[in-house]
């Protein structure tokens, strides 16, 4: 089997609800996607629900090969981008493709990617994520409510610009995952919109009055000193990874033993790519939570990580280009089914709509990184957000 | 599909030279091993050779976890068995058990796919560094000579691993012997030199030392004892010739002084360390250090399906280009220099059953494993170099 062909198609799309988080706290429901599909001379296509331009210098690096051969395939794209790095806008494509070449070796072996990658227990444990600075306390009740009643014991919730108002919706979080669980886990994330010594502060004031199981890039990425001196001077796990690009960006976290728990996902120069990084931290008995994702497929691969902790799920609404995914969330896990691949069905028809469709405006997100991030708190301005 | 059956063979051959290294300088001609097979209610045998003084281990294994299960369901079938030891731990002959079984498991996946394991594990065809290993402290220097001679004339090999640790300078005078004899195939040999833990680390820096004032080696193998992480440092520090170790270590948790001490430059990995899938989860934790890593010797050189999979790889080692016995036939060829890779599915290991049954035993006799004379006397405080009666017994065999 040979792989002759590929196509990129990107859309918009407007997704349930709002995101935001303390970068771009008014949140926007317009989200920009793409979907790579990688062509077989056999009729099988893998797909990944990402990827872009960047994609047609690499397929020359795979073009006329077995797909099954994903880790060489792997290991090509990033000798060829050595010089320039395998980061930045080359990893979106780099990875798209690893992950549309491991959806092939799935569909050839007609199984799940599950059971590819060697697991006999097709779920995974989630958390739920707002990543909604945007939605008002009702709005954020009822989601974490809903996820509660689906199982799930365990939220994230996104802060950092107002105290008050960040201490009031950790405790409608807390609230609502409490309707069904004693202790709810309960982690904060700040999107490395704080310096270290207010993360400090913050999150110490914090742990007064809440147990926080993680607190998310509480500084920058790649400042490793950083958020060691943060993970030793609270209580809560530092959590952080996931603007990192592949098993080099962790080097520095892992070996200074700057954190506790990795957020790593298939963004991370692909399913290769993420199963090193697990290695990788498993070998230093730190424990990986898996980033939210379109269609959930990083459950997929969840499932063979051996440190694996739980899944983000955010839910927003943004798989109608898709006729199957892995939504089956009962009891607080993603039940994955045998859908062979990872677990996406593309429906054209669906996708040509909502790339016909004319919404009128651009989406805001990827959010420009708010003024005042690791030097003050710019406070929110008048009607910022709905609840302020 | 279910694997419904468990088989163990034990099996003895002869070698077709004096095997043996530091810590055995009487040598032995007899080799043993065990071959394993899970058998599915499809009729496809998914095999495994090693694991000999593991069968209860494996057996109870088998009942508990493995049996009833479909096979493709290796990293879970991996995970029981390691957990299933938590509280004794999973190294030792538990580790051995777990290894062959986690092998035989990924034989059955890649033939259920009708692949090689090498494509289902990602990697493409192409050539495996390879060097040859004699593993015969025991063999005298014309005959070290013949060997490596035929080695480099016959496989092409360009690179090679002496056993030391005994004498300097007859160390010494073998390295000149090998090094002439790969020489035929190169300008650049790479010589490998191996002591088995019998050093103390000083011990290791001024020999070594002196074999760097001749030699330019492409690393020390096991220069100190397996856990002595600091050790292996100093060493390391103290040398400009690379520290290689690790292949006495059991799991990747076994690893982490070493990688958090960076004690070796080379980490060894091997199929022995919980299975294929703990030797790649090692590979990819000494990738994100930047450390690179080898893999030892394995019956059917089926470390060459896993060195392509991974990516930081340098070179595979070969005791045996060909079959040492009968009893099995391989897929991997060497050929100047390299591993080819065959396509036949799985591990590409075909069992003759007529010459395993004339080559089967009951028991593994005493001096048919790998050390069967223990850890030697001197080891780790002086050398005792091969007295007169283990020289004449070694060559009389």
């Amino acid at each position: 089997m040979k792989i002759i062909d590929y196509r990129l198609e990107t859309y918009l799309e407007e997704m349930d609800r709002p995101l935001g988080d303390s970068n771009g706290p008014e949140g926007d429901d317009l989200i920009s996607s793409s979907i790579l599909f990688i062509d077989t001379d056999e009729g099988i296509s893998g797909v990944a629900p990402l990827g872009n331009n960047k994609v047609e210098n690499l397929f020359k690096v795979i073009e006329n090969k077995d797909p099954r051969e994903t880790f060489s395939h792997w290991q090509n794209m990033i000798r060829y981008t050595f010089k320039a790095g395998d980061e930045g806008e080359v990893h979106n494509a780099l990875s798209a493709i690893d992950i549309a070449l491991w959806d092939i070796k799935a569909k050839i072996n007609d199984e799940p990617l599950w059971k590819t990658l060697g697991s006999d227990d097709p779920k995974c444990k989630i958390y739920a994520s707002d990543i909604g600075y945007c939605l008002s306390d009702e709005e954020l009740f009822k989601f974490f409510e809903k996820m509660s009643d689906n199982g799930v014991d365990s939220g994230k919730v996104k802060i950092g610009l107002s105290f008050e108002d960040d201490m009031r919706r950790i405790g409608i979080v807390y609230e609502a995952l409490a309707k069904n669980f004693k202790r709810p886990r309960i982690m904060i994330d700040s999107n490395e919109y704080w310096s270290v010594k207010k993360a400090i502060q913050t999150i110490n004031k914090i742990e007064e009055k809440y147990d926080i199981f993680w607190a998310e890039e509480p500084a920058r990425r790649w400042d490793y000193r950083g958020l060691k001196l943060v993970s030793q001077n609270i209580k809560a796990a530092v959590a952080t990874g996931e603007n990192l690009n592949n098993v080099g960006d962790f080097y520095p976290l892992i070996d200074n033993q700057s954190v506790d728990i990795l957020n790593v996902s298939s963004y991370q120069s692909g399913i290769t790519g993420l199963r090193q990084i697990g290695n990788f931290a498993y070998a230093y008995e730190l424990p990986v939570t898996t980033m939210n994702c379109i269609g959930n497929y990083n459950a997929q691969i969840a499932t063979s990580i051996p440190n694996h902790l739980m899944m983000e799920v955010v839910d927003p609404g943004r798989e109608k280009a898709y006729s199957k995914w892995n939504n089956n969330i009962d009891d607080g896990f993603v039940h994955l089914d045998n859908t062979p691949g990872i677990g996406l069905v593309v429906d054209e028809n669906k996708l040509k709509e909502m790339q016909n469709t004319d919404y009128g405006r651009e989406p805001k997100m990827p959010w420009f990184r708010r003024e005042g991030a690791g030097l003050y708190i710019k406070d929110l301005e008048n009607k910022e957000v709905k609840w302020k | 599909m279910k694997i419904i059956e468990l088989k163990t063979t034990l099996f003895e051959f002869e070698l077709d030279r004096v095997m043996g290294d530091a810590n055995s300088p009487r040598g032995r001609t007899k080799s043993a091993s065990c071959l394993v097979e899970l058998i599915t209610d499809e009729g496809l045998i998914g095999l495994s050779i090693g694991g000999g003084n593991s069968i209860p281990q494996i057996q109870s294994l088998f009942e508990g976890i493995i049996k009833g299960n479909d096979p493709k369901s290796v990293y879970s079938l991996w995970k029981k068995m390691v957990e299933k030891f938590f509280k004794g731990g999973h190294d030792g002959i538990a580790n051995d058990a777990i290894s062959v079984l986690d092998v035989a498991l990924w034989d059955l996946k890649s033939k259920i796919n009708n692949e090689p394991l090498w494509k289902t594990l990602g990697a493409s065809k192409k050539d495996v560094n390879v060097y040859a290993s004699d593993i015969a402290l025991p063999m005298g220097d014309k005959e070290i000579g013949d060997w490596y001679k035929k080695m480099a004339k016959n496989y092409g090999f360009k690179a090679a691993k002496l056993k030391v640790g005994l004498d300097q300078d007859a160390d010494l005078k073998r390295l000149e012997i090998m090094n002439e004899a790969i020489s035929q195939n190169t300008n650049n040999p790479i010589l490998y030199v191996d002591s088995n833990e019998y050093w103390s680390p000083k011990q290791t820096i001024r020999k070594v030392s002196e074999m760097e004032e001749r030699f330019s080696l492409g690393w020390i193998e096991e220069p100190a004892r397996r856990w002595d992480f600091l050790g292996l440092k100093k060493i390391s520090e103290a040398l400009k010739t690379p520290v290689c170790a690790g292949e006495n270590l059991d799991t990747l948790g076994d690893f982490l002084p070493y990688f958090h001490h960076r004690a070796a430059d080379v980490i060894q990995v091997s199929q022995g360390m919980t299975g294929i899938t703990g030797a790649l989860q090692i590979a990819d934790a000494a990738y994100g250090l930047e450390l690179p890593v080898t893999l030892g010797g394995s019956t059917g050189i089926i470390h060459a399906h896993l060195a392509n999979a991974i990516p930081n790889c340098i070179t595979v080692e070969v005791p045996h280009p060909e079959p040492e016995t009968k009893v099995y036939e391989w897929d991997v060829k060497i050929e100047n220099g390299y591993a080819k890779l065959g396509d036949k599915p799985g591990l590409g290991i075909t069992i003759n059953y007529e010459e395993l049954s004339k080559a089967k035993v009951k028991q593994i006799s005493s001096r048919s494993g790998p050390s069967p004379y223990g850890r030697r006397q001197g080891a780790g405080l002086y050398e005792v170099p091969a007295s007169e009666d283990e020289i004449k017994e070694a060559s009389s065999k």
